[in-house]
């Protein structure tokens, strides 16, 4: 597909070249520079002053080997990324991936997306990403013990509380952020606040793990009243059942919406009577069981095996908190059958392009992740700011804050949209309020 | 004890025979956190308690300075960096005769576990050194200060170790070493160094903290047994600044403070030191360098008791804000005698292991409260001297107040659940070092080896 200016087609061309074999680098370039099409038609500067050639450029890529040693005395040797893509509105900030599929291109592309995802929470903070091409499952504690030190010992060089604060993502949990942190302290001999996911007995936040769920609903709510509906009398279809799709079910029940479906890798169940969450948290976050389980306990529930499914029940929104590409063109279709008119999504890119496009031509409200779920990185960094002020806030003060942080990203995504008249596609709303931050900041800082 | 916890204990005598503070407050801590060792293996496994016991770090230094005279001396500075888990290294500087590595190491020990509990995100650390600064000009101890802190200056921080006053250590040492740190770094990093004057970076409240503080942990015990302060009477012990703040709380909250001390004897004030008068006049006496209560009993016309201490005045609280060891055995049979239904600890330590022994045996007679929880006021406080500094912003005096007064809260809060937890019933100390422990181990093991 190609762009209405002309300088985004070559630009684009010379992506694709400079960066081969980088698909998914590729396909996340376009889809911004699609949105921005008409903002660099209508401030021809951003082109001229080279701002859109550098926004394609990581400022800086570190790569290194991460030998290590597992259990039986063997040796391995994996690699080690870190993409410091934009400090043009604060330290770099993103997560990192410890999974077999990551490689250069994959950590571009994510942190590229973070830049204008970080961006549109309003927060000082730029966008970077990293990781490592190890697996931790199937590890012993002391491997990914010794695997994080090692990985630390190379990237402490390159991280900091006012130069890049990494983050958990795939593969990088609490486990993985503590042993992190320890080898931080002790290389830089300094308590600081250079990662965020802390356990809360060393600087971590309270509401961290509410975080990404009750943002979307938060999110969401907005999009809604602004439609002049809300999630009262409701019913809501979510997916998943992790921390995004537990509280996001959560404060949808508290706004007066009614889930009836949940789901994990193998399955889903379908409640008419409105998900028991309590339940669901019990065998999710205690009992570590399948979801299968819930039916033993609500025989009046349905479990249907595998997932592709879930989106044929009738709902009036749809909060897809799973994985990425879960929902797809025919998934989408049976939703608009269905009478749904909101879908607001939870996980990274859970619907395809193809459904993104059915529910704008059949005209749903649709919220997309880099807004949506923009709650999870907001509380990081409401984090550091805890961890700069050397105090804790409560969880009420931390939730009120990220309430206000979501309404501010609703509003800055639907005027953006509006602005360059596109009134109601937060998508392209949602690409172009973050870039406008971002590139006007690198205007005023000129050739850096 | 636990068999673990024995073991540990067992190789520190043998590696530090001639520390007998620190052995000691190491192995009453041990009996204490027993109970939780026994519940998991993990802590051994991970050989958790050699890590908790002993410091990550120490610094031994040679401070030598010159007298008004032209004479040359030479003193041994320390910092002990006892423990980071949770926040950068935090703990006061004692400069005093008796200080030794042993002496240093353990009050870092103890100040680890205190920090723990504020909620605010510090670790654990002392330092010092055997310098006197009694009878010392301002010269020589701006000149002993500075050539301290050029020792001193490379291993700590803002982010990696603040230090504070301790004994031998108040505002004026703090001023001249915090102007040597700054000359040396270069910078004006204020949360370098805690219990600074309010003109360049100290905290409202930070000299009436530690016994604010106090008084707030009473009123919680208190409040838990139905009843409030007004109308009580408090024995309590010293007169400086601990004792000031306890006098002036209790004042506030209807309560009244009934005798002060001093190395010469005590004061018995049966209307209560609750004037603004008699406020100001403590801190002259404190100002004045005496060091003796008499002259309370000349200004105000009450009974002086030479060479006596003040547990023996009938009471329904006793608070002990002097110093440590201060209160001993024949005393604790004294309170129990006297039916006093309160013992709140104010000063560092300052009952010995029998009385505090007796105390915690009677626990249907008398409701006694540790330093370590009861105490913790003053080092809270400079917590937040470090939270407004890093905010670069100053808060008003009823702000800092009002936090001081949540952070005891919770204090209270987490040591009663601890002991209650733990079938301990009601007892605050052991409940104080349980909740401790768990929170510097859970940091320990979530950031590896």
């Amino acid at each position: 597909m190609s762009f209405q200016n002309p300088y985004l087609d070559g630009l684009m061309e010379r992506v694709v070249r400079r960066n081969p074999a980088e698909p998914e680098f590729h396909q996340a370039v376009r889809e911004v520079l699609q949105s921005l099409d008409p903002v660099v038609t209508a401030k021809p500067v951003y082109i001229t002053e080279g701002v859109m050639e550098c926004l394609v450029e990581p400022e800086r890529i570190i790569k290194f080997r991460v030998p290590w040693e597992d259990d039986k005395g063997q040796i391995h040797v994996n690699r080690g990324f870190r993409v410091q893509f934009s400090s043009a509105i604060g330290p770099y900030k993103g997560g990192l991936r410890f999974h077999p599929s990551v490689y250069e291109g994959i950590i571009k592309f994510l942190g590229f997306e973070q830049i204008f995802k970080n961006s549109l929470t309003g927060l000082p903070i730029g966008g970077g990403k990293g990781g490592s091409d190890f697996d931790p499952k199937g590890k012993s504690d002391a491997e990914v013990m010794r695997f994080c030190q090692s990985f630390m010992s190379e990237l402490f060089k390159y991280i900091g509380p006012d130069t890049d604060v990494p983050a958990g993502d795939i593969g990088v949990g609490g486990r993985e952020i503590g042993f992190l942190f320890g080898q931080y302290k002790r290389l830089a001999n300094e308590f600081t606040g250079v990662l965020t996911g802390k356990g809360l007995s060393y600087g971590g936040s309270l509401a961290r793990t509410e975080a990404t769920g009750y943002g979307l609903c938060y999110f969401a709510d907005n999009m809604l009243q602004a439609a002049g509906k809300s999630f009262d009398g409701r019913t809501v279809a979510v997916s998943g059942s992790g921390n995004v799709a537990i509280y996001a079910c959560e404060k949808a029940s508290q706004l007066g919406g009614k889930v009836v479906t949940m789901s994990d890798s193998n399955g889903y169940i379908v409640d008419k009577n409105g998900i028991d969450l309590p339940l669901v948290k019990q065998l999710k976050e205690v009992e570590r069981k399948r979801i299968r389980e819930y039916v033993k306990s609500h025989p009046e529930a349905e479990y249907h095996e595998g997932c592709s499914g879930i989106w044929q029940t009738p709902c009036d929104i749809a909060l897809p908190c799973a994985t990425q590409n879960e929902l797809d063109g025919a998934s989408a279709q049976a939703l608009i059958r269905n009478g749904c008119f909101a879908v607001a999504e939870g996980a990274n890119m859970p619907c395809t392009p193809e459904a993104i496009d059915a529910f704008q031509a059949a005209g749903l409200l649709f919220a997309p992740a880099k807004a949506s779920n923009a709650g999870g990185v907001a509380t990081s960094a409401l984090e550091m700011s805890q961890n700069s002020m050397r105090f804790s806030w409560t969880f009420e003060e931390v939730d009120e804050k990220l309430k206000g942080i979501m309404a501010d990203i609703y509003r800055h995504a639907s005027e953006a949209a509006e602005q360059y008249g596109m009134a109601g596609n937060l998508v392209a709303g949602a690409n172009i309020a973050g870039f406008v931050k971002v590139a006007d900041s690198m205007l005023a800082y000129g050739l850096v | 004890m636990n068999e673990y916890a024995s073991r540990v204990l067992a190789n520190l005598q043998a590696l530090y025979p001639n520390e007998p503070e620190y052995l000691q407050s190491v192995g009453a801590w041990l009996d204490m956190v027993s109970p939780v060792l026994s519940r998991s293996t993990a802590y051994e496994k991970m050989d958790l308690l050699s890590r908790m016991v002993e410091p990550e770090r120490i610094f031994a230094f040679l401070v030598p300075w010159t007298d008004d005279q032209g004479q040359a001396h030479t003193n041994h500075g320390y910092r002990v960096q006892f423990n980071s888990a949770i926040g950068p290294y935090k703990g006061g500087l004692r400069f005093q005769p008796s200080v030794n590595a042993g002496v240093v190491k353990f009050l870092g020990f103890e100040q680890t576990y205190k920090n723990a509990l504020t909620g605010l995100p510090i670790g654990g650390a002392a330092g010092g050194a055997d310098f006197d600064p009694r009878g010392k000009s301002n010269r020589e101890v701006m000149r002993f200060c500075q050539s301290f802190m050029m020792a001193l200056y490379r291993y700590i921080g803002a982010d990696t170790d603040i230090p504070a006053g301790d004994i031998g250590v108040g505002a004026r040492e703090i001023g001249y070493l915090y102007g040597e740190y700054k000359r040396l770094t270069g910078r004006s990093e204020s949360s370098a160094l805690t219990g600074k004057g309010l003109t360049y970076g100290g905290s409202k409240i930070r000299l009436e903290a530690a016994g604010f503080g106090a008084v707030y942990f009473l009123a919680r015990m208190l409040e838990h047994a139905g009843e409030t302060l007004e109308g009580k009477r408090i024995a309590a012990s010293g007169f400086g600044n601990m004792t000031w703040g306890v006098c002036r709380k209790a004042a506030k909250l209807g309560a009244k403070v009934v005798t002060l001390s001093g190395p010469d004897g005590y004061v018995y004030d049966p209307d209560g030191v609750t004037t603004q008068e008699k406020f100001d006049f403590m801190a002259e006496m404190r100002a004045s360098g005496y060091d003796r209560v008499e002259d309370y009993a000349e200004r105000f016309g009450v009974e002086f008791y030479p060479g006596k201490k003040p547990w023996e005045v009938p009471a329904d609280i006793a608070m002990p804000c002097a110093t440590q060891n201060e209160f001993d055995i024949d005393d604790a049979v004294l309170l129990l005698a006297n039916d006093v239904r309160y013992y709140v600890e104010a000063a560092n330590m300052p009952a010995t292991a029998q009385a505090l022994k007796l105390l915690r045996l009677t626990p249907g007679k008398i409701r006694t409260a540790g330093a370590k929880a009861a105490g913790s006021g003053g080092v809270a406080v400079s917590a937040l001297e470090m939270v407004q500094n890093s905010l670069r912003y100053s808060w008003s005096r009823a702000e800092v107040d009002r936090r001081l007064q949540e952070i005891m809260s919770g204090i209270y809060d987490a040591s009663a659940a601890a002991a209650e937890h733990y079938g301990l019933g009601y007892d605050l100390i052991a409940g104080n070092d349980i909740a401790a422990f768990e929170k510097i181990s859970a940091a320990m093991l979530a950031q590896g080896l």
